[in-house]
């Protein structure tokens, strides 16, 4: 069995694959991927709204987010061999009272400084987009360059194509320590004992990730929190755009299969005790009723929409609300990318390929300075 | 949100869920089943057939009969029972969410004990999703609780009692079984279950499964062939047959979704296919209890003590029952369950070969392979007799867990001992009054009463019958071998039914005496 | 702990079958063929083939076709089907309206507002 590699990626989702994907891209021949759960892409992957959305961002991810969507989902699809359903028809923010709109005002301005077209629209220019959105509803953002994908098959494509290319991918492989040789982040050594060693190691395993890293004396403060989320049959094609709101109260799409796929909660998951990040069966009761309440106030047209299933998964919410990217001064060998908050999957592309730059010491595409893991000492 | 506190929530008013309130509620738990359904009793009100067992375990009753005793019990017993209402997921701190009508109630038990029963299993086959390609306990659904026909000529795959039983209510029905087909090389379920539907011309091909069913809107026919211990096709083997419905009865697989989701340790070494849960059904998280088909897969039998003895496991955990209480009720249940647990088809022989009955006979092994026991294999089973003068043949030739036979008969006739599970015994020299009890009692349809030389070169055989037209007396056709092939002249001489009889009809035909001991049903001419 | 690749030298490359056009999910619409190549080419759990094809995902959610793909999965893996795990279950353990989901804040309420009903 394969025990070393050029590189070690700790954690199977869409990150630790885009990334052994642009590694190998770029030349990198040896490339181990670890993933602790028996799925590939079975965190935070998986269990996401598929939004690839730029409006709305902190200015200090909103180049990874724009890179994205201008230099990778595009021509991903074609360049892994499998339809990740790509749609660029633009994001919907969307208010019912005037404080939202100065709220969705407020983010268009932040994104325009940062070279981001969204416009603000009338409820009735929100209606002609779509005309099943409530009567209530007085406006929206619409950032026209931002859209959705399906994040499961994007994780598989990106995996899928690894294999082809030959990654090495074990799953099933808990990691328990990271360990230093001679000063250098080298060894991940496995709860049955397993030891791998990289000459890079890249942690990109969620909220799990601060475990790992805390065996090395590392530590990003993020805490885990539950994010529930409630699937449709297929419908008929109603939204190709995506959806948000001012309030915050519920996000989704539909997919291009028909189904809705709509985040939302009750506002009592975040008091879940979270005992292990890894088991994601945990849902609350109350989760369910509130959210479609929710969806009701935007979109009464889904009342007879039937929901055949409903997941939770864990985001890794950092401190200031952005992800940790880059090598750590302190811990040569080890390269971050976690804290992705819950809106990582639209960035992993673009995530992936600096992940890749970062190993080979090319200059990132998009600065990715503001994110380093240091930013936490100035605080 | 409004939450509605109840001390027991049981989610599944089937067989299980019924028996566990119930004895729960005997203790003075406040018990609230929930069912999907409009109608209680889980399978139950679809079993037309007398069950198996002894009399603790209600033999010789029809299952729906069984399950209106249950519902009257579960009344008086003070236990609610509330209908439509699909219990859509269990929550932590067993909060439960069930939607009733055109609203979802949450409600909260201090225990809540899972008994959603099992769904059944279905292979793919070509044009397995052409309409007429049915589960057999749908089929089982349409017959004998909405009355409507499935089809009109049926082939059924799968010879376990599920398919074995509802060939034989197929028929009863009035739809005609052109074949049973089984891809193992045994038949699945009780040899008498197989022998009274065999009796009627069904014909069995073991090793043999589905390789295509045909038509284009619906189905209009069905091709099998043989497999080879591979279970791969062996060509040149195929047969076809003109039909309108495929029933599919391959096994069930239990519904334990409401125990996964609430994070119940599952049984790994099944896949997790069942929770790991012990006797009494407590699973791995305090107060949660499962039982019935959703803890494994049995009988509705073993299901309804499984559910006692959750009843009384809850009784105890809710401070009901002390644990001495508890504990004697749950040896008794225990035992109850064991006399069922027992025999050639007991879970721990499943899959095992088994030559030789508990007594030593070499079990039928044309039983095993055509549904029904050879002419020549019969005379060495202890029901079967020769005697001079009326008496009981008993064509049941496997250690089954089934006794009412030897209490029907007063006189003696018949002897099982205390093992329930040993082959019946026509007793020598006992005085049969021709009664007819024992044909009747007999859930398997496996009692004859045979008296030889009634006149010069003739003698009579009663046979159980279930079917409709009912042959009259004096009607003319064929006496039909256990294989159902006609081999004689027959002339009914006799057709009796009683209350006592529970539906079963007992109808005598006259035949020549050289097929006396070979004529087991009757067809009309 | 798995190695892909070794599963997948083990296995062997996807050959096709006469019957891969079956139906496997019917829900769903995913045939043999779709989930044997699947398997081929590096996925190894039910939960990845669910999020790669869809099958188990309809309406049923997996009722009908999880033990057929688990029978598959095991025999293309070459392991028992005991060790195939099934996929997780989820609320609601049937199809359930919007409208009703919503509509759980107790009977009598006030449910006027915005109601999906």
């Amino acid at each position: 069995m394969k025990r070393t590699a050029d590189v070690v990626i700790i954690g199977g989702g869409i990150v630790g694959c885009a990334s052994a994907y642009y590694l190998k891209k770029k030349g990198v021949r040896d490339i181990i991927v670890l993933e602790g759960s028996d799925s590939i892409g079975h965190g935070g992957s998986s269990r996401n709204g598929g939004g690839v959305r730029q409006s709305g961002r902190d200015p200090r991810e909103l180049g990874l987010a724009m890179t994205a969507v201008q230099k990778f989902w595009p021509t991903l699809s074609e360049e892994l061999g499998r339809d990740v359903e790509y749609t660029q028809k633009g994001n919907l923010r969307l208010g019912k009272t005037g404080a939202h709109m100065k709220k969705l005002q407020a983010l268009a301005e932040r994104c325009a400084a940062g070279g981001l077209k969204v416009d603000m629209i009338t409820g009735d220019q929100v209606r002609e987009i779509s005309p099943w959105l409530s009567e209530d509803v007085m406006g929206a953002s619409f950032c026209p360059t931002d859209g959705h994908a399906n994040p499961l098959v994007a994780t598989l494509a990106y995996f899928l194509k690894d294999v082809e290319l030959g990654v090495h991918f074990f799953t099933g492989a808990k990691v328990k320590a990271l360990e230093k040789v001679t000063g250098k982040v080298r060894r991940v050594i496995l709860e049955d004992g397993t030891v791998f060693e990289g000459g890079d190691i890249i942690l990109a395993a969620g909220y799990d990730s601060r475990r790992i890293m805390n065996t090395i004396g590392l530590d990003v403060p993020m805490t885990p929190l539950l994010d529930c989320a409630l699937v449709t049959e297929m419908e008929p094609e109603m939204f190709p755009q995506m959806l948000g709101t001012a309030a915050a109260d519920f996000y989704g799409h539909q997919t291009k299969h028909g189904s809705f796929v709509f985040g939302s909660e009750s506002g009592l998951e975040e008091f879940m005790e979270i005992n292990d990040p890894n088991d994601m069966s945990l849902q609350h009761p109350a989760t369910l009723g509130a959210s479609c309440r929710a969806i009701e106030g935007w979109i009464p047209a889904l009342a007879k929409a039937k929901i055949v299933r409903s997941w939770s998964g864990i985001l890794d919410m950092t401190k200031d609300g952005v992800c940790v990217l880059g090598r750590p001064e302190e811990a040569e060998g080890l390269i971050l990318a976690c804290g992705f908050n819950g809106h990582g999957f639209g960035t992993a592309p673009a995530v992936g390929y600096v992940m890749a730059q970062t190993v080979i010491g090319e200059k990132p595409v998009t600065n990715i300075e503001p994110l380093r893991y240091e930013r936490f000492y100035e605080i | 949100m409004k939450v509605i506190k109840k001390e027991l929530i049981v989610a599944g008013a089937g067989p299980a869920g019924l028996s566990a309130a119930i004895e729960a509620a005997k203790s003075g738990v406040k018990a609230t089943v929930f069912d999907e359904n409009a109608a209680p009793g889980g399978q139950l009100f679809k079993q037309i057939h007398k069950f198996f067992g002894s009399k603790e375990h209600k033999a010789k009753i029809r299952g729906f009969r069984i399950g209106q005793q249950l519902l009257e019990e579960a009344k008086k017993a003070g236990v609610e029972v509330v209908l439509n209402a699909a219990v859509i997921g269990l929550y932590p701190e067993k909060e439960v969410l069930v939607q009733q009508g055109d609203e979802v109630v949450h409600y909260k038990g201090d225990a809540v004990l899972v008994a959603t029963g099992a769904a059944e299993n279905m292979v793919n086959f070509r044009g397995w999703t052409l309409p007429g390609v049915i589960g057999a306990g749908a089929a089982q659904t349409m017959m004998n609780l909405h009355h409507i026909k499935p089809g009109n000529r049926v082939f059924m795959l799968g010879t376990g009692n599920v398919g074995l039983v509802v060939a034989f209510q197929l028929m009863q029905a009035g739809c005609e079984v052109v074949a049973l087909a089984d891809a193992a090389p045994r038949v699945g379920g009780y040899g008498v279950h197989a022998a009274k539907v065999a009796r009627t011309g069904v014909p069995f091909y073991l090793s043999h499964t589905i390789k295509e069913v045909e038509g284009r809107d619906c189905v209009t026919g069905v091709t099998i062939a043989q497999v080879d211990p591979q279970f791969h096709f062996i060509p040149g083997t195929e047969k076809h047959f003109d039909v309108d419905t495929v029933c599919v009865a391959v096994g069930l697989s239990p519904m334990a979704q409401l125990l996964k989701m609430d994070g119940v340790e599952m049984d790994t070494s099944s896949g997790g296919f069942v929770p790991k849960c012990d006797e009494s059904g407590a699973t791995s998280i305090p107060g949660i209890y499962a039982a019935g088909d959703v803890a494994g897969i049995e009988e509705a039998s073993s299901a309804m003590i499984e559910g006692r003895m959750s009843g009384a496991a809850i009784a105890e955990y809710l401070g009901y029952l002390d644990h001495e209480a508890r504990a004697a009720r749950e040896r008794e249940l225990d035992a109850s369950l064991e006399s069922l647990r027992q025999g050639m088809f007991a879970p721990k022989n499943r899959g095992k070969k088994i030559e030789k009955t508990e007594e030593g006979i070499a079990v039928s092994e044309n039983l095993l392979t055509h549904g029904y026991v050879a002419d020549d294999e019969i005379s060495r089973f202890p029901g079967f007799r020769k005697q001079v003068g009326i008496h009981p043949v008993i064509e049941c030739t496997q250690n089954i867990p089934c006794n009412p036979c030897q209490d029907a008969c007063r006189k003696g006739c018949i002897s099982i001992g205390d093992q329930i599970t040993s082959l019946p015994i026509s007793v020598e020299g006992s005085e049969c009054i021709n009664c007819g009890m024992c044909v009747a009692s007999c859930s398997g349809q496996a009692i004859f009463l045979v008296e030889e030389d009634t006149e010069p070169g003739y003698g009579e055989v009663t046979i159980p019958y279930e079917f409709l037209p009912l042959p009259q007396k004096d009607d003319r056709g064929f006496g039909l071998s256990r294989s159902g092939v006609p081999i004689c002249e027959a002339e009914i001489t006799n057709v009796r039914s009683s209350a006592a009889f529970d539906g079963t009809r007992l109808v005598t035909m006259k035949v020549p005496m050289e097929f006396i001991d070979r004529a087991r049903f009757y067809k009309k001419a | 702990m798995l190695d892909i690749e070794e599963k997948l030298k083990e296995i062997g490359p996807y050959v096709p079958e006469e019957d891969d056009d079956l139906l496997v999910c019917r829900c769903e619409e995913v045939t043999k063929g779709e989930i044997r190549k699947a398997l081929h080419e590096g996925i190894t759990t039910i939960e990845e083939l669910r999020r790669l094809l869809r099958c188990g995902m309809g309406l049923c959610q997996g009722q009908t076709c999880g033990t057929l793909t688990r029978r598959l999965v095991a025999k293309e893996l070459r392991i028992r089907p005991a060790d195939v795990t099934l996929a997780t279950a989820r609320t609601p353990m049937r199809p359930l309206d919007m409208g009703i989901a919503g509509n759980d804040r107790g009977a009598g309420e006030d449910l006027a507002k915005g109601g999906l009903r």
